[in-house]
């Protein structure tokens, strides 16, 4: 995988927590598998450095948005792994952001566009 | 929380380490080599240090972290200099100790409703009448009946009546109970609900149903075990039968009417036992006369809502008129009024004054406890000074670092306060089961929630008295010329010296008042316990037996009875007097009359007290004879009487009394004998003057029979029970106990006083010894290498013990000699509490100055032995 490949893009600042939170919405994971589904799912164009995943995953468990549990995982559940999960309020939360993206696209776009839109 | 944070690092560690084996993983999978797979891993991860700082700073820095972190670092501070925690740690629990346990009296006493539901509407109502002195006096119950038939300000009112009675169970000897006579509403306006059983009806007032009777909850536990059957059981009342329909809640107590504040004081404070059986009286009011009958009986009302008790008092006044203008009287009354006062003040009554005088000084003992930690403080702040100007010269936040310094008082708080916590529950235990003194509500006497929380406040406020004070010296200082200058030279700046010295001074004077007055008090005690009493105590033992009127109403059965229990007493081995007399010694005065001389009818008579005696009474009690002769057998029929040698100079002049006769109790007695004056009525007032009759004249209901013995007064006590009961099974006996003890007894407040305040004043001597020693070892620490200086010049031991101790000598002398002066103000204060004691007594002065000036040298011995100690050469190295 090389580090420096041109035509990504840096993550907006504050869309992380949306991507990790919509990633949790399909069921628990670890930070890798976060990871891993965010660079996969957008073909590799998001710039995820890894280790901006886990302050992130932090503050939202502190917030009280995911929930952690330590379970054993991988090929003979010999290791363990931090399995965040999407709670309540972080569903809520989640809708929330999506609908101030949502809206925060919309402005750009009538700004950038304005002829399309009518 | 220290465990908490730990794991979380391991677990943050864990889990990255996770996410970098499984990328390094899946980087292998792609096709890279292990070692470069685990670089990849590490590249896409982005710099692993940062990420877990970052995590960290999610985590936050929460209040919690930072108090247990400066707990963490308060708690390592002291345990480097355990000896001063240990004194702070002491002189706080100590303080709040003490503190919280007079708190918890006055809480309990003087603070908390009365256990009556909604007691703040219940008021004890007194009558004024003119004839009588215009004092408030126990209404006439005729004139109560007006009241409760006319005044429209009550819920209801009622009358009792305190009496000591005779109770006993089956075929038991009686024994002595306080009952009360009431009304069948006491309880409803009481607003308490019986336990067990049913509270009076109206129907228990009417004669014939009015044989019933309610146990308060310790007297059913004594007599019938706590066992519910006891509802419908027969008691007896002097003698009545009575049936037990109820018993009251564990938490009641109801007073005696002799301890409510107005009670007169012309009559006997003490003597009741505790209320335990309450029953009925039929008050035929018809049969009690307008106007007497006052003082027997106490009314009790409960106010409606909204009613004001001035507004109640001016409508009971008014009636009072109504009933003065319509009483058909022989005797005028004069005028009558009416006054109420609060039920809880009734009760709680003089105690308020001197629970809250005793508060007032248990905290001055608190802030000397508080100033003495604050000055071995500002010690330890000003040897840390350099510490906290790096501190802020690196940026350290004000209220970080004046917080860093209050959580090492708080530390100190913490486990004073709880130590001071243990102090006041024991203080509190020993306090309800030796206090001597006649206290209100003793009984609810105990640590509460409220107790909690002021000790609580008072440790808080404690720390923050002792540590703000120095934190923010601490804060003050310019970091700048601190840093420059070298760290020992900068410690022991004058102005913070000066305070401290100041602070030493203060104390000083402060404990030499209190130990000054204290021994003021210890010399009165011991000169009311030497001082020539007229009678001896030692080996006599006092029996007081009540005689209850329904059996022993003719004189003829109880001059029977009297001469019967004398015999059995004589009869007992070992003794070698017995007598009667009609009053206990050492209870006060009473039975006052008037004595006149036959031959000079018209000179006004001296007031004495009337004393019914036996033969063997004076020999019991060993007074002198002065004249004449003590009485014997031959006086029974011969009106005979002995005087007290005041009464018969008062009487006589020098001139010879024997032989001459007097009136006395309505009749005229012939003075057989002159006995020396003694004080035999109290040991705080001047020997009164006697009149003593022989008993079988008017015998009285209630009996004191006396024995002197050899093998000691404690011997008798269980054989003149049996001496009484073998003639009379069904007489009561109220007490027996040793006339030593009763001497004690008489003492008991100026006793506990008097310990009370050796308490306070050891713990003040303490207190200010470790004030001193606080101040002299830090100004050694500090001035270690002036002192390396002086020794390296050639200074000799002597001259170094010597500057130790002028230090702390200026601040004691001056402390002292204030102290000595303003003691002789509050020795004018306490001088009518001194028995034989001068205010200005030289000896105590002399006892309190040496003992102060060898505590001072004690405490200031061991800092001075340490500056004497120091190596010139590592002073000087350690520069």
């Amino acid at each position: 995988m090389s580090n420096e490949s041109a035509g990504r893009i840096q993550l907006l600042q504050g869309t992380l927590d949306m991507l990790i939170l919509r990633t949790l919405l399909f069921g628990p994971a670890h930070g890798h598998q976060i990871a891993r589904h965010i660079q996969r799912t957008t073909d590799d164009l998001l710039q995820v450095e890894h280790g901006s995943l886990y302050p992130a995953l932090h503050r939202l468990e502190r917030r009280g948005w995911v929930a952690a549990k330590w379970e054993r995982a991988g090929k003979d559940l010999k290791r363990e792994f931090k399995y965040y999960r999407l709670t309540p309020a972080g569903r809520k939360q989640l809708v929330a952001e999506e609908s101030r993206w949502k809206k925060l696209t919309g402005a750009v776009a009538r700004i950038m566009w304005p002829a399309e839109e009518s | 929380m220290r465990p908490r944070r730990a794991s979380r690092e391991q677990e943050l560690d864990r889990e990255l380490r996770a996410h970098l084996e499984l990328e390094a993983e899946a980087q292998q999978d792609a096709g890279l080599p292990p070692e470069q797979a685990r670089y990849a891993a590490l590249r896409a991860f982005g710099n692993l240090t940062l990420t877990k700082e970052e995590v960290r700073r999610m985590w936050g820095w929460t209040i919690w972290d930072i108090f247990i972190q400066d707990f963490r670092y308060a708690w390592r501070i002291l345990r480097k200099s355990p000896g001063f925690a240990a004194t702070a740690i002491l002189t706080l629990a100590l303080g709040i100790g003490a503190s919280t346990a007079v708190f918890t009296v006055v809480d309990s006493v003087v603070l908390r409703p009365l256990a009556y539901h909604d007691s703040g509407s219940l008021v004890v109502a007194w009558e004024r009448v003119r004839f009588l002195g215009d004092e408030p006096v126990g209404p006439n119950p005729r004139h109560v009946d007006v009241w409760r038939k006319r005044a429209t300000a009550f819920t209801a009112l009622t009358v009792v009546r305190n009496m000591a009675m005779g109770l006993s169970v089956g075929g038991g000897h009686p024994r002595l109970v306080g009952t009360v006579l009431c009304l069948p509403n006491l309880f409803e306006i009481l607003r308490v609900k019986p336990l067990l059983g049913r509270g009076f009806l109206p129907e228990d007032g009417v004669k014939g149903h009015d044989k019933v009777a309610i146990l308060t909850y310790p007297l059913w536990q004594s007599l019938f075990y706590g066992d519910p059957g006891a509802i419908g059981k027969t008691i007896r009342i002097d003698d009545t039968p009575l049936e037990v329909i109820g018993v009251l809640p564990a938490g009641f107590h109801f007073p005696n009417a002799n301890a409510l504040r107005s009670f007169p004081s012309r009559q006997p404070k003490t003597g009741l036992p505790e209320p335990a059986v309450f029953f009925p009286v039929v008050l035929d009011v018809s049969q009690i006369e307008w106007n007497g009958n006052y003082g027997n009986w106490i009314a009790l009302g409960r106010l409606k809502p909204g009613v004001g008790i001035r507004q109640a008092e001016a409508q009971l006044t008014a009636i009072q008129a109504q009933v003065l203008r319509e009483m058909p009287t022989r005797r005028d009354p004069g005028a009558l009024r009416a006054s109420l006062e609060p039920m809880q003040e009734a009760v709680v009554g003089d105690s308020t004054t001197g629970l809250w005088l005793l508060m007032a000084a248990v905290m001055g003992l608190m802030l000397i406890a508080c100033l003495n930690l604050a000055n071995a403080q500002l010690g330890r702040a000003l040897a840390r000074r350099r510490d906290a100007a790096v501190r802020t010269a690196l940026g350290a936040a004000r209220g970080r670092l004046l917080w860093n310094a209050l959580a090492e008082n708080l530390v100190l708080a913490a486990v004073g306060g709880t130590a001071g916590v243990l102090v006041a529950v024991i203080g509190v235990t020993l306090f309800r089961r030796y206090s001597p003194v006649d206290l209100p509500r003793l009984a609810e006497v105990h640590v509460n929630v409220t107790v909690l929380l002021f000790a609580l406040g008072l440790t808080l406020a404690a720390s923050l008295l002792s540590g703000i004070w120095p934190a923010l010296r601490l804060l003050s200082t310019d970091p700048q010329p601190l840093l420059q200058q070298n760290s020992s030279r900068a410690l022991g700046s004058k102005p913070g010296h000066r305070l401290r010295t100041w602070l030493v001074g203060v104390q000083v004077f402060g404990c030499t008042v209190l130990l000054l007055v204290t021994g003021l008090f210890a010399k009165s005690l011991l000169h009311l316990l030497h001082q020539d009493k007229g009678f001896e105590t030692e080996h006599v033992a006092v029996a007081e037996v009540k005689l209850p009127p329904k059996l022993y109403g003719a004189e003829q059965k109880r001059i029977a009875f009297i001469d019967a229990v004398l015999e059995n007493l004589r009869a007992i081995p070992g003794v070698q007097a017995a007598g009667l007399v009609s009053a206990m010694p050492l209870e006060g005065e009473s039975w006052i009359e008037f004595v006149q001389r036959v031959d000079r009818p018209n000179q006004e008579g001296p007031l004495v007290n009337a004393r019914w005696v036996s033969p063997g009474y004076f020999e019991a009690t060993r007074q002198k004879l002065v004249a004449g002769r003590f009485f014997e057998e031959r006086d029974r029929n011969l009106n005979s009487v002995v005087l007290s040698e005041g009464e018969a100079k008062a009487l006589w002049g020098s001139g010879n009394p024997i032989g001459h006769q007097v009136r006395v109790l309505g009749r005229t007695h012939t003075v057989i004998g002159v006995v020396a004056d003694s004080r035999g009525t109290s040991l705080k007032s001047a020997p009164a003057r006697m009149a003593y009759v022989h008993y079988h004249y008017r015998p009285p209901y209630t009996t004191f029979f006396l024995v002197r013995g050899t093998p000691g007064a404690e011997a008798f006590v269980s054989g003149m029970r049996q001496a009484v009961w073998k003639h009379a099974p069904d007489v009561t006996i109220a007490r027996v106990k040793t006339l030593d003890a009763q001497l004690s007894d008489s003492l008991a407040p100026e006793r506990f006083q008097t310990w009370v305040l050796t308490a306070f004043g050891i713990a003040a001597l303490l207190l200010a010894m470790l004030g001193i020693y606080g101040v002299l070892s830090y100004s050694v620490a500090a001035r270690k290498q002036e002192i390396g200086v002086r020794i390296a010049l050639g200074a000799t031991r002597g001259r170094v013990y010597a500057l130790t101790f002028t230090e702390a000598g200026v601040p004691v002398l001056i402390g002292l000699a204030a102290g000595l002066i303003a003691s002789l103000l509050a020795g004018r204060a306490i001088r009518s509490s001194l028995y034989g004691t001068d205010v200005v007594d030289a000896a105590v002065m002399l006892i309190v100055t040496g003992l102060f000036l060898v505590s001072a040298a004690a405490a200031a011995f061991v800092p001075a032995r340490r500056a004497s100690c120091v190596n010139p050469m590592d002073a000087l190295r350690s520069e």
